[in-house]
C-alpha cells in the first residue's frame, strides 16, 4: 500500500506545483479560486489554458510510462524504450506525414492513425532485424533500434525540407520533433484521458503474459504462452500506447526508459502492479518537466524533449554502465 | 498403462538431423533417466515430448491428446517442464516465481502457493529475490515453481547439472521419487546417479534410442561403453550393479 500512497501524494503535489508554475506564477489561493468557478480573466486563463495543459502533460507521461514498461517487458530488456527502439521515431514520421502531405482526410483522424502505423512499423522492423541478425541481447536490439531511428529521423527531415511551404506550418512539425505538450480543450483532455485509460486496460490484459515472457521463451511456452503470437500482440499494443503519447506530446526521450525502472524499485517487477506504477511515475516526471519547460526561461518555452533528454540521458548511461559491468 | 507415447519422431533443423525415427512409450508412473553423450538428441526429445518443439515427422500422444496441438493452458496443466538453464530476466522473489508457476493453469489459492514453498523448504526465503539465492536455493525454487500444480507428466532437462554434489543428489532424488506415483522423465548427465536412482534408462546416441529398459538390464549393456567411448567396470554396490569408468577408449571419439 505504501508505494501507491507515496506515488499518489507525489502526483497530487506535482500537479499542484505545475498548475501554479508558468512565466506568470499563480498562488495556491488563486488556483483554488479559479477551480471554484471564479469568473475573472486570470481565473479563466488558469482553467482554460493552464490546468488542461498540466493534466495533458500528466497523461502523456502516463502513456510513456506504460509504453516503456510494455517494451521493456516484451524485449526483456531494461534498456528498451520507445524512443531508443525507433517506435517513437516511427510515430513521429507518421505524424509528420499527416501534417505535411495533403491527403484530404481530417487531421484528427489521420494523425493518430499514421502515428500508430509508424510506431508499429518501426518496432516490428527492429524486432525482425534483430532476430535476423541473431542479436537478442540488450546491445544488439538497441543498435538495431538506433539504426532504424536514424533512418526515420532522416526521412522526417527530408519530408520537412521537401514538403513544407507557406501553407504548412513547419513550426508545428518541429515542435513535434522536439517534444512538447499541446494544450487541449477540456473535451480533448477527456479524449486523452479515455485513450490513456484504454491503453492501461489493454496493457494490463497483457501483464501475465509479460511476466511469463520474463521467465525466458522456453519456460513461457511450457507455462502455456504462445510466445510468437504474444510478442506480436504486445508490440502492437505497445505501438498504440506510443502513438497516443507521440500524437499528444511529440518525441519525448527517456521517460519511457526511466519510469519503469523507478516503478520497479517501488512495486517490484511483476507487470500487474508495474504498469500502473510506471504510468504514475511517468505522469509525475512529465508534469514536472513540462512545468519547468513553461517557467524556466519566461517568456520563452523550452521544448519538453530537451529537458527530458538532458535529465534522462545520464540515467541511461548509468544503467548501461551497470548492465555492461554485470 | 501407457501415458505418453512417441511414434517415429524425426526432428530436422536445416541440414542437421537432431532426432531420427524415435519411438518410445512411457507408463503413468515411472522414473526414467535419459542418458547419452552431448548432442545425442536428449534435450530435443524432451522438448518434443513437452510439446515445446514440433517434430518434423511422427507424433507424440499424451493420453488421447497431441501435446503440441493442445491449448497453452491445457498443455501446462498436463506437462511440467524443467529447463536445462533457467535465468529469469527480472529479479523476482521466490513467492512471485512460485505464484507464476501455480497460476499457469488459472487462479491459485494462497494456500497452494504456500504448500509448494513449504514442500521445497523455501519458507524462510519466500521474500528473497532470485539474484540473492544460492545455486541450491535456485534449484529448489525452480522445482517449487514447476511442481506447484503437480502435473501427471514431468520432463526435466539436467536440472541438477550445475549444482554441487549434495544438491545434485537431493534434486535428482526428488525427481526420481516422483516417479513412484507420476511419470518423471529426466535427462541425466551424472551416470552414477542415473543408475542409482532411476528405474528405467533410455540411452540415446546420434538422434536415436540405442537401448531402453530396466536399469538392472541396461547397466550390463555393452552399447553403453560404445556410445560414451569409455570402458565401464560394473561393480556391485548395495546389491545392485553400478558403473565405474575403467578406461577411456582410444578411438575416433577422442578429443584432440
Amino acid at each position: 500500500m505504501k508505494p501507491w500512497l507515496t506515488l499518489a501524494v507525489y502526483l497530487v503535489a506535482v500537479l499542484a506545483i505545475a498548475a501554479c508554475a508558468g512565466h506568470d506564477w499563480a498562488t495556491p489561493s488563486e488556483l483554488l479560486r479559479a477551480a471554484a468557478g471564479d469568473d475573472s480573466m486570470r481565473s479563466r486563463l488558469l482553467v482554460e489554458w493552464r490546468m488542461p495543459r498540466v493534466l495533458a502533460a500528466a497523461l502523456v507521461g502516463a502513456l510513456l510510462g506504460i509504453g516503456g514498461a510494455v517494451f521493456q517487458g516484451v524485449f526483456r530488456n531494461p534498456l528498451a524504450e520507445p524512443y531508443l527502439l525507433g517506435s517513437a521515431g516511427g510515430a513521429g514520421l507518421g505524424a509528420a506525414i499527416a501534417l505535411l502531405v495533403p491527403f484530404g482526410v481530417p487531421q484528427w483522424l489521420l494523425l493518430p492513425l499514421l502515428a500508430f502505423a509508424g510506431a508499429w512499423g518501426a518496432t516490428a522492423t527492429v524486432v525482425v532485424v534483430s532476430r535476423i541478425a541473431g542479436a537478442v541481447d540488450a546491445a544488439g536490439l538497441l543498435l538495431a533500434g538506433v539504426a532504424i531511428a536514424a533512418i526515420l529521423s532522416a526521412m522526417r527531415s527530408f519530408l520537412m525540407l521537401a514538403l513544407s511551404d507557406e501553407t504548412v506550418n513547419l513550426q508545428v512539425v518541429l515542435s513535434w520533433t522536439l517534444g512538447g505538450i499541446q494544450t487541449p480543450t477540456w473535451l480533448g483532455l477527456g479524449m486523452l484521458l479515455a485513450v490513456a485509460a484504454g491503453c492501461l486496460a489493454l496493457t494490463l490484459a497483457l501483464a501475465r503474459g509479460l511476466d511469463l515472457l520474463g521467465l525466458g521463451e522456453t519456460m513461457a511456452t511450457s507455462f502455456g504462452l504462445d510466445v510468437r503470437h504474444f510478442i506480436a500482440l504486445a508490440v502492437l499494443a505497445g505501438s498504440v500506447v506510443v502513438a497516443a503519447a507521440v500524437a499528444y506530446g511529440g518525441l519525448v526521450a527517456f521517460v519511457g526508459l526511466a519510469s519503469p525502472h523507478i516503478a520497479r524499485w517501488l512495486v517490484g517487477p511483476l507487470h500487474r502492479p508495474l504498469l500502473p506504477a510506471s504510468a504514475l511515475v511517468g505522469a509525475i516526471v512529465v508534469t514536472l518537466a513540462d512545468a519547468l519547460a513553461r517557467s524556466a526561461l519566461p517568456p520563452a518555452e523550452i521544448p519538453l524533449g530537451l529537458i527530458t533528454a538532458v535529465a534522462g540521458g545520464p540515467f541511461f548511461i548509468v544503467l548501461l554502465a551497470q548492465r555492461l559491468r554485470s | 498403462m501407457t501415458l505418453l507415447s512417441a511414434r517415429n519422431i524425426g526432428v530436422v533443423r536445416g541440414h542437421t538431423t537432431l532426432l531420427a525415427d524415435v519411438s518410445v512409450d512411457f507408463g503413468a508412473s515411472e522414473a526414467v533417466a535419459v542418458i547419452g553423450p552431448n548432442g545425442s538428441g536428449k534435450s530435443t526429445l524432451l522438448k518434443v515430448l513437452a510439446g515445446i518443439e514440433a517434430p518434423s515427422s511422427g507424433e507424440v500422444r499424451l493420453n488421447d491428446h497431441v501435446p503440441a496441438r493442445l491449448s497453452g493452458a491445457a498443455r501446462a496443466k498436463l506437462i511440467g517442464y524443467l529447463p536445462q538453464q533457467f535465468q529469469p530476466h527480472w529479479d523476482l522473489s521466490v513467492s512471485e516465481l512460485v505464484r507464476l508457476g501455480a497460476e499457469r493453469t488459472g487462479p491459485a489459492a494462497e494456500s497452494e502457493i504456500e504448500r509448494a514453498i513449504a514442500e521445497f523448504e523455501l519458507t524462510p526465503f519466500r521474500r528473497r529475490r532470485w539474484s540473492t539465492l544460492s545455486g541450491g536455493e535456485r534449484a529448489r525454487t525452480l522445482l517449487a515453481t514447476v511442481l506447484s500444480i503437480d502435473p501427471p507428466l514431468l520432463l526435466a532437462d539436467e536440472p541438477a547439472a550445475s549444482l554441487d554434489i549434495r544438491h545434485r543428489i537431493a534434486v535428482s532424488r526428488a525427481l526420481a521419487r516422483r516417479g513412484k506415483v507420476k511419470l518423471s522423465i529426466v535427462v541425466m548427465h551424472d551416470l552414477e546417479l542415473a543408475f542409482q536412482l532411476f528405474d528405467r534408462i533410455v540411452l540415446m546416441n546420434e538422434g536415436r534410442i540405442v537401448a531402453d529398459g530396466p536399469t538392472s538390464e541396461v547397466v550390463h549393456d555393452e552399447r553403453l561403453d560404445d556410445v560414451f567411448g569409455v570402458r565401464f567396470a560394473r561393480v556391485q554396490r548395495d546389491g545392485a550393479a553400478c558403473l565405474q569408468v575403467a578406461s577411456v577408449k582410444q578411438d575416433s571419439r577422442s578429443v584432440n
